[in-house]
């Protein structure tokens, strides 16, 4: 049992890795959300016992483990939080960028630190040549 | 018990109130400085009493240890709280009289400064992994604050990035439970040892790449660079001298606490990784010229150091290790704060952090060098001495190149194109350590009158905080007695 969900979690963990890697916002999101999930997977896989559903112990059958359930909760939560996040950014991304495209997103990066450092350098230079005939 | 309960439950609450009230006004931001004083006057309480040897600890709503949710401040913890309190106070101080740009600000700030002290204070490693998660939470949402539309790229990939590294975490957890059927630091520390071996070898390493994630390590710093130069130097203090100490902190408990034998077992590639760290942060910081990103390259660098010395282990490697995390955050956020700022004194209390980052006595940083020579000296490892003269040497080139085009060439673009030569140089007399009125350094501000001086009450914290770091360097013993304390929780076994 332990072997299937592992198998699980490590496909969905790739699943999720490989969506992360694509060009589309969302999809990175929703990358994030199959790994979320697949760390959820493994939080339930490690519980210590399993059973019957330790919502009330019967007697006749040994309770799963309460543990992994409780944290499985809080897991699930944080992972709703933070997919909420993610796509409030990618939200505000379109309405700056128009795209959804993580090159584009490159892209405009590169461009800002081309004119940021395109600004500098005359300035630079200027403050050589006077140095230089500082020196002189 | 008080002091502790108080120190995170009281700014949790006025966080969340906070974020319902307009953060741009001056008394709401006022308020966030109030609830992260007082989190860290309630720090300083419980510090009195835990520091040398003691720890308290808080069981909520009466269950059994085990059960309930255990909250546990012991020297260590305590010690990075503190830090991280303060560098978060100085961080908002400097926001809030510069003017706050968005309305969550100083909510975000006090919820991650709760973050912060619920994770340096938990003893239950599933908390540990919630107050990580609200911690970082609120810091994708600060790196994205500003004006610059260009940061919200950078707010998504820190996200994703650090999310990845999160999961990987609350994994190792899980894999941890399973093995140890307990999730007590305390228990988790005296069962590590019973564990199978492989089974304890992946769950180091998974830890590991979480947390070099968070702390920026040279394999996994590839997002480091781009979030912190075009955050506000508010935001860029906090990320590197509050929230790295996640980093710091975690490898530290987590590895010389709860896994000694697997850190023993891979400490040549803590070393091997953490020397490649401190080389190749400090070969691209010289080589950039943007203050936010050589900054950002040297964090990259200082974690190495970190590494180094948790690597080395033993009392003296761990107490150094605890030392260099703690000055490298005060350095780090007071030449973040400082940068950005012109005017009189400024220039005097950026070359403190300077000087603190490249080792120099008499500022502060000297000690968390000489903490690691002394390290390098005990072990006999000459390769290591050289790696600390390399990096020093390095520090010291990029840290005054960045000094000399900040304040002396007047290159910077935001700034115009004033030249402050003799506003830097009055300035710079003053850190020598004389005290002088700021009015002796206003004469020399009016020679270029274009970048306009900074408000005094937003230049008075950076001034303070050099002070801190100065008077730190010169009578260095209350902080190496606490980061040998803080040690000795490690190495005397996590009680």
């Amino acid at each position: 049992m332990t072997l299937v969900f592992a198998l699980a979690a490590a496909t969905i963990f790739g699943f999720g890795a490989y969506l992360v890697l694509t060009n589309d916002l969302v999809r990175v999101v929703a990358g994030m959300v199959l790994i979320s999930q697949s760390a959820v997977l493994v939080v339930i896989a490690s519980g210590l016992t399993r059973g019957a559903a330790p919502i009330l112990p019967t007697g006749d059958e040994r309770p799963s483990d309460a543990l992994v359930q409780a944290m499985a909760l809080t897991a699930i939560v944080i992972g709703l939080a933070v997919t909420a996040l993610l796509l409030a950014i990618v939200a505000r991304v379109r309405a700056t960028l128009h795209s959804l495209e993580v090159r584009e997103l490159a892209r405009d990066e590169a461009e800002h630190t081309a004119e940021i450092e395109q600004s500098q350098e005359p300035q630079l230079e200027e403050l050589d040549r006077d140095e230089a005939e500082d020196e002189q | 018990m008080t002091a502790l309960v108080l120190a995170l439950v009281l700014p949790w609450a006025v966080g969340a109130l906070l974020l319902l009230a307009d953060g741009r006004r001056r008394r709401w931001g006022w308020t966030a400085v109030a609830a992260v004083a007082a989190n860290l006057a309630a720090l300083v309480v419980l510090a009195v009493k835990v520091l040398p040897d003691g720890h308290e600890t808080v069981v909520t709503g009466g269950w059994e240890g085990g059960i309930g949710i255990v909250v546990r401040a012991d020297a260590l913890g305590v010690t990075f709280a503190l830090l991280s309190s303060f560098v978060v106070l100085a961080a908002l101080v400097h926001e809030v009289l510069d003017g706050v740009r968005s309305r969550t600000f100083p909510a975000l700030v006090v919820l991650l400064c709760t973050g912060l002290t619920g994770l340096f204070l938990t003893g239950d490693v599933f908390n540990f992994y919630v107050f990580f998660e609200l911690a970082m939470i609120s810091a994708y949402v600060l790196t994205a604050y500003g004006d610059d539309r260009h940061q919200l790229g950078a707010a998504l990939i820190f996200a994703v990035v650090n999310l990845v590294g999160s999961f990987l975490f609350l994994i190792a957890v899980a894999a941890m439970y399973h093995v140890t059927g307990t999730l007590s630091m305390e228990q988790v520390a005296e069962r590590m040892a019973g564990v199978e071996p492989n089974a304890a070898i992946l769950i180091a390493v998974t830890f590991f790449v979480a947390f070099g994630t968070k702390l920026g390590l040279f394999p996994f710093h590839f997002w480091l660079p781009a979030v912190y130069a075009g955050t506000r130097p508010a935001v860029a203090a906090i990320l590197s001298g509050a929230l790295a100490n996640i980093g710091a902190y975690g490898l530290l408990r987590f590895g010389a606490g709860l896994l000694p034998e697997e850190l023993e077992l891979g400490s040549t590639v803590l070393i091997v990784i953490g020397s490649a760290s401190v080389i190749y942060g400090a070969l691209l910081a010289v080589s950039r010229r943007d203050p936010a990103e050589m900054l950002a390259y040297s964090s990259i660098g200082q974690a190495g150091y970190v590494l180094v010395a948790l690597g080395l282990g033993g009392p003296v490697g761990l107490a150094a290790a605890v030392l260099y995390a703690i000055l490298n955050a005060l350095s780090k956020a007071l030449l973040f704060l400082s940068g950005a700022l012109r005017g009189a004194l400024v220039a005097g209390a950026f070359a403190v952090g300077a000087l603190s980052l490249a080792g120099m006595p008499p500022a502060a940083g000297f000690l968390g060098k000489l903490a690691l020579f002394h390290t390098g000296v005990e072990e006999g490892s000459v390769a290591l001495i050289v790696l600390l003269f390399c990096g020093g040497a390095l520090a010291f080139v990029y840290a005054f190149q960045l000094y000399q085009h900040e304040f002396w060439r007047g290159s910077r673009v935001k700034a115009g194109t004033g030249l402050e030569e003799a506003a830097a140089a009055s300035a710079k007399e003053l850190a020598a350590g004389r005290e002088l009125p700021i009015a002796g350094g206003a004469a020399g501000s009016d020679v270029a009158a274009e970048p306009a001086a900074s408000p005094v009450a937003v230049r008075a914290v950076s001034v303070v905080l050099a002070l801190i770091v100065l008077a730190l360097g010169l009578w260095p013993e209350p902080l190496l007695s606490l980061s040998s304390d803080a040690a000795a929780v490690l190495h005397g076994g996590a009680r």
